[in-house]
Parts: structure tokens; sequence; C-alpha cells
């Protein structure tokens, strides 16, 4: 066999599941484009600390089986390696994702101004709730297709498990580099975030099932919720 | 074009979420007391929509097939609720009260609670001003002899009663004795049986009398000379009428 030198790196790079490669002091040597976006959710000392944890005892590589959640991002294995003192490497694996299980049915969407559904469900809310409430848009979201009447529902249920919060902040921005694949395209997408001092989680079931309707991801914590939506075109 | 007027920041919340959706395929829903402005509301919004009522299922359904926008009326009386589809619809409904729920919260994106006239003072201050104006108009009273302060503001059914007690106020000042007679006489019409009539009804008489006289002169004794009755005797009325 003839043995010719390869460069790997760009395999790495592109490679859809994050790999991290840290010194020994926990500073990042090299990370690829996905472990880029991931800690957009997760800090180094966190990582460092979990490639820490699951190293092998001796040079070389260990994979461990668990489940990780960091907002839309949920891995079922690492593997952590060295082989010498000065770096640590982590993998991540991504876990399958369901499919959605509704079809997109253009025909229901329609190109929409998502700041005039942000306003008018604010406007909703305002009508029952007296909370301090600060909007951020970006407004270089351009215009995308929705299907108006869903997208309404789900946001007056997710404003309303808010309801008891003292102030309520809502972001909209566009989520540099990440896509979703929709009908077979890469979709950008925008991340509408909305965190309080106090949550309801009594409707979050009902808010995933619209949120799939929708074609959009949804996670929850205790004082927020996260929707990723698909600016599809 | 006619307006809309409200001072209430619940009903102006109202009024620009449905101004910015005004152009959306999205269902809104207007729930609230009977009387309180939702049809004005929605006409004042959407003057080129389609009204249909509750009250006709079969028109409903056919505008629904025709149409991608309408104004539902008195939702509350549609039966078949739940076979709706407002897929790509623009529809404006309102209803009195919700039936279900479940149906409303699955079908509609927007659903407002417009307040009664109770809870918008101001509102309703300004709603009779204009029922007055009305009043004064249709039964040739000058305006300017009326105090609005004197008039009863009786919500109970909100515009509905606001402008019944306004015209009733406003009919009983303004009538002369023939009116009040001919009034009389209607009521006896409807009223006059039994064995006892003459002291049964004696007290429409009395009691006004009485109260205005005591209104006007402050004391027994004064209005005793008056009347030109006798002082027992008009303590004695008094009493049997419990005027204080």
């Amino acid at each position: 066999m003839n043995t010719i030198s390869i460069d790997f790196q760009p395999f790495v790079d592109w490679d859809n599941s994050p790999f991290v490669l840290f010194d020994h002091q926990g500073k990042i040597l090299y990370l690829n484009n996905s472990a880029e976006i991931l800690f957009g959710y997760v800090s180094k000392k966190e990582l460092y600390d979990l490639a820490l944890t699951y190293a092998p005892q001796n040079f070389g590589y260990k994979t461990t089986t668990l489940t990780l959640n960091y907002d839309a991002f949920n891995f079922y294995a690492i593997t952590v390696g060295y082989e010498n003192e000065e770096q640590l490497s982590i993998r991540f694996y991504n876990a399958p994702r369901i499919k959605a299980s509704t079809s997109l049915q253009r025909d229901k969407l329609a190109t929409t101004d998502i700041n005039l559904l942000l306003e008018a469900n604010i406007a909703l809310f305002k009508t029952k709730n007296k909370n301090n409430l600060q909007l951020l848009t970006d407004p270089d979201i351009p215009q995308f297709k929705i299907d108006q009447n869903s997208f309404s529902k789900l946001l007056r249920k997710v404003l309303d498990t808010f309801r008891t919060s003292d102030s309520i902040c809502i972001t909209l921005k566009l989520l540099m580099g990440e896509h979703i694949m929709i009908d077979e395209k890469k979709t950008p997408v925008a991340q509408l975030s909305i965190k309080a001092d106090d949550r309801y989680a009594d409707m979050d079931e009902e808010i995933d099932i619209l949120s799939s309707q929708c074609h959009i991801n949804s996670s929850f914590h205790t004082y927020s919720i996260k929707l990723e939506i698909p600016l599809i075109q | 074009m006619k307006l809309f007027y409200t001072q209430s920041e619940q009903v102006q919340h109202i009024l620009k979420g449905l101004n910015l959706t005004k152009t959306l395929f999205v269902s809104s829903i207007i729930i609230g007391e009977p009387h309180i402005g939702k049809k004005s509301l929605v006409r004042y919004l959407f003057p080129d929509i389609p009204v249909v009522s509750g009250e006709d299922q079969q028109a409903v359904e056919t505008l629904l097939e025709e149409s991608d926008k309408l104004i539902i009326t008195d939702f509350e009386k549609l039966r078949n609720q739940e076979s709706l589809n407002f897929d790509n619809k623009r529809v404006i409904a309102t209803a009195n009260y919700v039936a279900n729920q479940h149906t409303i919260d699955s079908l509609f994106a927007f659903i407002y609670h417009l307040p009664s006239l109770k809870e918008r003072p101001k509102d309703a201050v300004h709603i009779k001003s204009i029922f007055l104006k009305q009043a004064c108009k249709d039964l040739m009273i000058e305006e300017s002899s009326i105090d609005p302060r004197s008039i009863p503001m009786n919500l109970s059914l909100n515009t509905k009663s606001l402008k019944k007690s306004i015209y009733q106020y406003l009919m009983s000042q303004n009538m002369n004795k023939e009116e009040i007679q001919q009034a009389l006489h209607h009521y006896f019409i409807q009223h006059l049986e039994g064995n006892n009539g003459y002291k049964e009804h004696l007290g429409i008489y009395e009691i006004p009398l009485i109260q205005a006289g005591l209104e006007k002169f402050h004391s027994q004794l004064q209005l005793s000379q008056v009347l030109g009755i006798n002082r027992n005797t008009l303590r004695k009325k008094i009493h049997e009428h419990h005027i204080d």
C-alpha cells in the first residue's frame, strides 16, 4: 500500500459533530465549525471539565455513552482522548433528530414580517397583563414564509407562560451560520428567545406540538423559552 | 368613516393588535358582555369585510368557502364550531361569552377580552354625551337646557341601559300635564283591577307629590300649607308611603 500524506483537517472542520482540542490549561487549540456554534450555548470551562471527567486513565481514547443537551444540541455520546500531556480532545456524537411528522404545507404559508406578529401578540398580552416587556429585534431578519395563524397561536401560548413574571425580555436574532434542513433545503434560522424571572410550564407540551407543526424547534428552560424559526423563502 | 373612541388602555391594546394584523391571515375573536361596542369596533377597523351572524350557520359556511375574509358576529350562537376551518383566512369574530374554551383556543390565534362599560368609566361618559346629543335631537329638546350630570348612569346592560335611561330621563323631564295624564291613562288601563283600586294607586300621585314638595319646601309644616292639608294628615301620608 502506498502511503501518501493526507490532510484530514478539512474533514474535521466540516464534520457535523463538534470537535474541540484543548491544551493542558483548558485553552482551546482548535475547534471545528460545529463546535463553534456549540460554544454559543455552553461555556468553554463546562466542556473542558466534561473532557477531564470522561478522559481515559491512560493515553488513548475513550468513548462514553451519555445524554447531553445544550439548547437545540442533543448528544448521545462523547469520545475523549489524549496522546500526550499537552493536548486533550473531545468529540460529541449528535443524537439523531426525530424527523418531523408534519410535512411542509406551502399553501398554508404566507410571506410575513415576523415583527408584526410579535407586536400584535405583545399588544394582546398587554390587554391581560401589566408586566414590563422589552422587545429587541434584529432589523436584518428578512420577511419569510410562515403559517401566520398557527405561529400566532404559538406566540400567544409562549407569552402566556410568562404571565406572572415581573419583567419579560424578548429577543429576536438571526443565528449566523446555522441552518436547518427543510424539504431537503438548507434554511437559515432565527432565534426567538423569551426570558423572564418566572415561568409556568403548564403549556410546554402544547407549545412543543404547535412548534413542530410550524417546523420550529422549541427548547424549554426554567425561566426561558427559545424558538428556532426557519426562514423559509 | 366611523370613529371608535376609547380612553381605556386595554381597548387601545386591542385596537393596536387588530390594526397590526389587519393585512394578515389570522383569526381573531373579541369576547365581552353584550352592548359594549364589539361590533362597532370590528366595523370601524374592517369596513369592507362581509359580516355574517353566527345565528345563520349556512351563511357562515357559504361565506367561508367563497371568501378569505369574514366577520362573524354572535359567534357563540354558531353550531358545529369545531368543524370550521380558518386556514389562510382573515376571520374576525365577536362573542358575548365563550361557550367552549377549548374550541375557541384552537380556532383563534388572537383572543381579546373587551372590558364592559363599567370597567371603562371614561368611555362610558363619552358614549353618554353622544347618546344625549342624539336623544335631544330625536325628542326636540334644547341640549343646553340639560345638565348631563343629573342623568343617572345606568350601565347594568352597558350601552343599551345607558341609552334607555337617557331617553327616559329626558322624556320624564319634559312632559306636560296632558302627557302625564296620557301616561297615567295608559298605566291604569293595564293595571287597574280588584276592589280597592283607588287606594292602591293613590301612591302614584301622592308619593311624587310629597317627595317633590319636601325637596322644594324642606319642612312638613310649610308643605302642608302649600298643599292645603292638615299637618297631621301630611305626616300620616308620609308614614303610609314610607317617605323619609
